[in-house]
């Protein structure tokens, strides 16, 4: 096993590497002049060919590839473009907001997905089977951008039950940052309304997020837990007389969970890449807005920070998978 | 059972009704449309940065205010008073004593020099305002002389844009590798101004404090909030719930049901930021005028106007907007006449054209005033296609003259008909600088240049309307409109005070709320 891990994680290298190289290229190869976009619309042909200079973007781009590379050895990630801040600083300010709407969207996900697609299977073609392939239906064919307007429209501006976007209310003062998690951080200093806050902050966005996930969480648990139901084993546990409850989570619901750890794992990483739509809809201040941004204003440094840590995400997490997978199933070996 | 109470508690607490706090009247919360890039004055070209940079720093001369209204004429703040030589090149500016910095260093001719001759060294955007300066003395601790290179028409204007803020002279302390403290100041804000910066979380919220010993009126906020809200409905929902005063940029088609809520004040003023088409001068297929005044006679403004911006704007006349001086009434303004517009397309044998106008989604009108065009122009015979592009894509292509036409918008960075005529028109500005038409007309060069350097007003402005006339019958852009500006607020905030010289901006040291 540990083997495997080191070899998987220097597999990661030659992957990573590719990676950089290729975002490179392709953000290279959008025409555009980063420089001009640095001084403003009105500038002098003089102000842009200075900045040119200054961000090095005059040089052969084989050259301010190995520039960045050499960079990244030493743990700097260069420099954003539109705000001249360290890319390193900005992906520490906007990625533990999209950590934090990715784990609870997933806890939403794996909390309701499983236990409705285990009653969807056990009962099979009836009433609870039917409500559930409703909501999954409903779940991936909703827009996002339309669910989260109607839920704010809902339960902000109508009934006033729950806040508005943004992680924390307008007056409030975000708590200290240790882990950038602000449930997390209100908690470490004691402040219960602060967590309060900032968990009910979480609900929309969340759900939003995790809802159509959970429909293809939902409807791979209750197929897997259909073929699981309908293997000899169950027959026979059946037969022994086992208790239905003993008979579904401890033997069927265990080996149905392999295909549902590679969703869950999938949809993890796809989370961690931010979502674009809901972090816009509640102006929350995680990574794919900031993409986005830096993809407008070619902001090279940026994009490639962006698309290094969403990578190593991935890869991080795939590697995770695979390790569950041997700790679930032990004919699976590395 | 435990379970259950356990559930029900939650669900209790969940529908807890702790709505936000609504503002205290000393603190005003305003719903922008996205993020700061930087505090540094001397780098930021952009209205979303001046927005925060502006009320924490002064400036040598300042905005009039009149009848409640921002106009485009300036008058004395830190600048006590001034001459200048009869040359129009020596300017000697009095500085008004007292005034401290945040530290409580007092404000001397040193700063000001200091800070304008940082911006210069910069070299970014806002030099180019400034750029007339050829050397600063400090004569004595309150009086600064400036030489320009040569006269310059809009000089003390330009003394009042964001670029000529005034910055403790104190941060050269925070240099690092020769600077200029850009690290420092593009996240800390060093002036005199009513605000300092507070708080800055990226991505969500700027707060910016009243100082307590400023020198000029008190402002009544303690407080002012900056939220970065990027969705326009939601702005506008936490603007009608009270959790915002001012929520800036609603869709236009959201405004009527704005304006039947009684809690909301939705305030109109005309702006100066106009839109217009970049008609390339230089493509063999438009350098015919007769072809560029059949575009002209062949676009329908007020159906754009009252179907596409629902009537918040007005048609252009002349390259000036109406508000700057400079603008002429009764300068020529192209309609919609399809018989004309055909008759000089036939007249320069430019029958069956075929032109594409490249565009891109900065602004949500765009792409329907495209689609308008596009049935404009077949209407004389003109096939015109549409490309859709990112705006970086599209901006270089402006610059290297890659296009035929192109769909622009301007807005003026200091009050004065320079930043229209000059910039679009003085083919030394050719491309992204200005002149996006590549137009050159040796007799207009002439013209714009020699009103550029003369500081009397009348003078300038009988040069400016000879060029007028050439310009108009020369057609090289389709003049379609000038934006109303629609600012949205909490019926409780009073004294704002609009000025179509800071679009975006906001009067935060005399605002108030009831």
């Amino acid at each position: 096993m540990r083997s495997y891990i080191i070899k998987r994680l220097l597999a990661a290298i030659p992957v990573l590497l590719g990676v950089t190289l290729l975002t490179f290229l392709i953000s290279h190869a959008i025409p555009g002049d980063p420089a001009a976009l640095i001084v403003g619309p009105k500038a002098s042909k003089e102000a842009v060919e200075a900045i040119r200079i200054e961000h090095g973007l005059d040089k052969p781009l084989p050259i301010q590839y190995l520039r960045y590379m050499n960079g990244l050895l030493h743990g700097d990630m260069g420099q954003s473009i539109r705000n001249h801040r360290p890319v390193l600083r900005d992906l520490a300010d906007f990625f533990p907001a999209t950590l934090e709407l990715t784990l609870a969207s997933l806890f939403l996900c794996l909390a309701v997905g499983i236990p409705l697609g285990i009653l969807a299977a056990v009962y099979r073609n009836r009433l609870a089977d039917h409500i559930t392939r409703i909501i999954s239906v409903i779940g991936v064919s909703t827009p996002v951008f339309w669910l989260g307007l109607m839920l704010l429209l809902l339960l902000y501006r109508n009934l006033g039950w729950l806040p508005g976007s943004g992680r924390l209310d307008i007056t409030s003062t975000a708590p200290p940052g240790i882990t950038g998690l602000y449930t997390l951080d209100a908690l470490l200093a004691g402040d219960l309304g602060l967590f309060w806050e900032a968990l009910r902050h979480l609900i929309l966005p969340a759900f939003c997020l995790s809802y159509v996930y959970l429909a293809v969480m939902t409807r791979i648990v209750r197929s897997s837990m259909i073929a699981a139901l309908g293997q000899d084993y169950i027959i026979t546990a059946r037969a022994h007389g086992l208790s239905a409850g003993r008979i579904i989570f401890k033997h069927a619901f265990k080996n149905s969970l392999i295909p549902t750890i590679t969703i869950a794992g999938l949809s993890f990483g796809e989370l961690l890449g931010g979502a674009i739509l809901t972090e816009t809809i509640f102006s929350w201040p995680g990574m794919g807005k900031y993409v986005v941004d830096s993809i407008t204003t070619l902001d090279f440094p940026a994009i490639m920070g962006f698309t290094l840590v969403a990578s190593t995400a991935y890869v991080g997490i795939n590697l995770c998978v695979d390790i569950l997978y041997a700790l679930l199933n032990p004919r699976i070996r590395y | 059972m435990r379970f259950r109470t356990m559930l029900g508690l939650m669900m209790v607490a969940l529908l807890w009704v702790n709505m936000v706090q609504a503002a205290s009247t000393d603190t005003l919360v305003v719903g922008v449309t996205s993020d700061m890039h930087t505090m540094d004055p001397g780098v930021s070209s952009d209205n979303i940065d001046w927005r925060q940079i502006y009320p924490c720093y002064d400036r040598l001369v300042k905005y009039k205010v009149e009848n409640g209204l921002g106009s485009t004429e300036v008058e004395p703040m830190v600048a006590e008073s001034w001459t200048v030589s009869d040359n129009g090149l020596e300017w000697i500016f009095t500085i008004r004593q007292g005034i401290s910095f945040g530290d409580g260093s007092p404000l001397t001719a040193e700063a000001v020099r200091y800070s304008l001759d940082r911006t210069l060294a910069i070299g970014k955007g806002p030099a180019d305002n400034i750029g007339a300066i050829e050397t600063m003395e400090v004569v004595d601790d309150y009086t600064l002389k400036i030489t320009l290179k040569n006269p310059y028409g809009p000089f003390l204007q330009t003394l009042a844009t964001n670029g000529a803020a005034i910055i403790n002279p104190k941060v050269a302390a925070q240099e690092v590798d020769g600077d200029k403290a850009q690290k420092y100041l593009a996240e800390h804000a060093d002036g005199s101004g009513p605000f300092t910066l507070v708080e800055w979380t990226r991505g969500q919220r700027c707060v910016l404090e009243a100082k307590a010993n400023y020198w000029g009126a008190k402002p009544a906020l303690k407080k002012v909030i900056i939220r970065f809200m990027t969705e326009g409905a939601d702005r506008r929902m936490a603007l009608e719930q009270g959790d915002v005063d001012i929520a800036e940029y609603i869709l236009i088609d959201q405004i009527p049901a704005l304006e039947k809520n009684p809690d909301i004040v939705v305030h109109r003023f005309p702006s100066q930021m106009v839109e217009y088409v970049y008609v390339n001068c230089q493509d063999p297929k438009l350098s015919n005028p007769q072809v560029r005044q059949a575009l002209s006679y062949a676009v329908d403004y007020q159906g754009i106007i009252d179907h596409v911006l629902q009537g918040s704007g007005v048609q252009m006349r002349g390259p000036i907007p109406d508000g700057m001086w400079g603008h002429r009434p009764d300068v020529f303004q192209y309609t919609r006449d399809v018989a004309k517009a055909k008759e000089l397309l036939k007249a320069a044998g430019a029958e069956n054209l075929e032109l594409t106008l490249i565009y891109s989604e900065r602004r949500s009108t765009w792409e329907q005033i495209a689609l308008v065009m596009q049935a404009n122009l077949a209407d004389i015979g003109i096939k015109l296609n549409l490309e859709l592009l990112a705006n970086p894509t599209l901006r270089d292509r402006l610059d290297k003259g890659d296009f035929e036409l192109c769909l622009g918008a301007w807005s003026p960075d200091f009050a004065d008909p320079y930043m229209f005529m000059n910039f679009w028109f003085d083919s030394a500005n050719a491309g992204l600088p200005g002149n996006r038409s590549f137009y050159k007309n040796d007799q207009v060069d002439d013209l714009v240049r020699k009103a550029a350097v003369l500081s009397d007003v009348e003078e300038r402005k009988a040069l400016y309307s000879q060029a007028q006339d050439i310009i108009m019958e020369d057609a090289p852009y389709i003049f379609l409109y000038q934006i109303e500006t629609i600012v949205p607020m909490r019926a409780a905030v009073q004294g704002y005070v609009f000025n179509p010289m800071l679009e975006s901006m906001y009067n935060f040291e005399t605002i108030w709320k009831k």
